[in-house]
């Protein structure tokens, strides 16, 4: 149904639609463990080895190598979530992110690829309740049978600046 | 080119305590009028500011803008190689000029107000006003305005080691003479290769502008405060480090080396929230690293008055500006720099190690908070003052960290330039 000088929405690829199910999946229960303080479920959903980035969108886009985040195993995922549970010293804060639908953009050397928006809210234990960031998520995904898991996560932050800090992943 | 216009002078805003910079009131965090003054007798006083890398402006006509305390500023590579800095405020009604964070005018070397169109070259000359003659006869300039009477502020600008520097006043020492040897030398160690830029961003804090400085020069917190290094026995004060500061106690470097760490009672009591030995790391790649310098430091913090800091945290170097946004607020703005002459490995380590410094620094991210928690303390008791004896009552290099010389002078060299 596409007008004159407008691509056409991209048709369906060979297995979009399971793999797309699978991947919701992974987007709700992702941001769902993490604001429901079950961080420890957090790099479960990574494979090992992994990537995981926060990095501003500035600086994603003139390719600049350092972000506010950097991950590449499971096992630096799993050092963050102790470090923030037993060494960070912060003020006690909760998180709420808002995600868009995903958009599977390619599949390339077995693995989906896809972005989705997201909105996140910090609320202090004072109640103090801002919007805290905003982005997208860039991920390459990984689908065995109906289970998928992140083999890289990019967080592109429209912002660079931060408040305060970043301890609970986004 | 005020901004004190209606404040009292110092000296009637703040009593300083008999005990001398031993005591800080707690009024110099929260006082409106003060701040006004500190932008004048300080950021537009007889100090060296950051202003940038020269990296980012490598082309005749590349400018960026940044602020010297709130001030607002363009700095531009001119058509002969300099570097210009010129307060970024139309003369005509005060608008800002350019308005990007950074850009390149190298069609027609000038700066185009967006309001009405006044142009500047890159001197700050004023050499064009739009309908300057009218329009059709009608209207236009006085015959008698002399364009040449108004000028953009023009800052001294000078570089060392691909930092950009800019002063408002005549009376700053050059460059290297305000630095002082001690810290010229650390500059040119730590910056010793051809730079480039790896990552920037910007932590906002919610606490004054001073509040996070002295936690910059302030060798005495990082142990205790941040966990993650004792933990892993990176940073214990037991291990041989120093401080270190130039004659006049304006500016300070904390350092330690590696290797050498003999251990220590108070730390291995167990007592102290920091020693948690049973934390391990599950992936130690992210502290790997190579001894980068041969003097073996493999921590150092230097900090320039009045607010910029040079790190190197392990092989994560670094610049950070403080940019002031009011009393109670700031802005910290972080530069991750490596070298053109970096291995694809060695850049892999510098970027596992982003992960230490920053708003989610394992190692430092409490910093963006720590100010805070001072700033909510002290709101009740503005008429009390914060201690600073650790390390006895003096200022000057010392051979260990357990001391708070350097934030003692930090509030000597506060209190000439304030008057209080």
């Amino acid at each position: 149904m596409s007008r004159p000088g407008q691509p056409p929405v991209r048709g369906r690829m060979e297995g979009e639609d399971a793999a797309h199910e699978a991947i919701a999946r992974l987007m709700m229960e992702y941001v769902h463990a993490i604001d429901n303080d079950e961080i420890e479920r957090w790099p479960q959903f990574f494979t090992d080895p992994c990537l995981y980035r926060i990095v501003s969108r500035r600086d994603y886009e003139e390719g600049r190598p350092i972000g506010v985040w950097y991950c590449d195993s499971r096992g630096m995922l799993e050092d963050r979530v102790s470090s923030l549970r037993e060494v960070n010293v912060y003020e006690p804060h909760v998180y709420r992110h808002v995600i868009g639908p995903t958009e599977i953009l390619a599949r390339k050397d077995g693995l989906w690829h896809a972005q989705t928006s997201y909105m996140l809210a910090r609320i202090m234990h004072d109640g103090d309740t801002q919007l805290f960031s905003t982005g997208r998520y860039i991920d390459a995904i990984a689908l065995d049978g109906s289970s998928a898991r992140l083999k890289s996560r990019i967080v592109v932050t429209d912002s660079w600046r931060y408040d305060m800090l970043i301890v609970i992943p986004i | 080119m005020s901004q004190a216009v209606a404040a009292r002078p110092p000296r009637e805003l703040v009593t300083w305590p008999a005990e001398g910079y031993t005591r800080v009131p707690l009024n110099v965090f929260t006082d409106p009028e003060l701040y006004a003054w500190e932008q004048d007798r300080i950021f537009r006083g007889p100090a060296w500011s950051f202003l940038g890398l020269e990296v980012e402006i490598p082309e005749p006509g590349d400018y960026v803008t940044n602020q010297v305390g709130d001030t607002p500023v363009i700095v531009v590579r001119t058509p002969d190689g300099g570097i210009n800095a010129l307060v970024n405020r139309c003369v005509h009604k005060g608008s800002i000029i350019c308005y990007h964070s950074k850009g390149r005018r190298d069609r027609r070397y000038n700066f185009v107000c967006p309001y009405h169109n006044w142009i500047y070259d890159f001197d700050g000359n004023l050499t064009s006003i739009a309908f300057e003659k009218g329009v059709q006869g009608k209207g236009g300039m006085p015959v008698d305005f002399e364009k040449s009477r108004h000028k953009l502020i023009r800052l001294r600008v000078e570089t060392i080691r691909g930092l950009i520097f800019g002063t408002f006043s005549d009376e700053a020492p050059p460059l290297r003479d305000y630095l002082g040897p001690v810290m010229v030398e650390h500059i040119e160690r730590t910056l010793y290769g051809k730079i480039r830029i790896l990552g920037r961003y910007s932590q906002f804090m919610h606490n004054n502008w001073k509040l996070y400085v002295e936690n910059s020069r302030d060798n005495y917190h990082p142990s205790l405060l941040h966990a993650f290094f004792t933990t892993f026995k990176l940073n214990r004060l037991s291990a041989e480090g120093g401080t270190r500061q130039d004659d006049r106690n304006w500016h300070h470097i904390t350092f330690t080396k590696r290797y050498t760490d003999q251990g220590d009672a108070a730390y291995d009591s167990g007592t102290i929230r920091a020693m948690k030995e049973e934390l391990g790391l599950k992936d130690p790649s992210l502290i790997d690293q190579w001894i980068e310098y041969p003097d073996n430091i493999t921590n150092s913090i230097e900090s320039i008055f009045p607010g910029f800091v040079l790190h190197q945290i392990l092989n994560s170097l670094g610049t950070r500006q403080v940019i002031t946004r009011g009393v109670e607020k700031c802005e910290l703005v972080w530069t991750l720099l490596g070298f053109e002459e970096d291995t694809e490995e060695q850049t892999l380590i510098r970027v596992k190690h982003g992960n230490l410094v920053g708003p989610a620094g394992l190692v430092s991210m409490e910093d963006g908070e720590i100010g805070n928690f001072v700033q909510q303390g002290i709101r009740g008791d503005l008429d009390d003052s914060a201690i600073l004896e650790m390390g006895g009552r003096g200022d000057g290099s010392m051979t260990t960290r357990a001391t708070e010389t350097s934030v003692r002078g930090f509030w000597k060299v506060y209190r000439e330039l304030m008057d209080v």
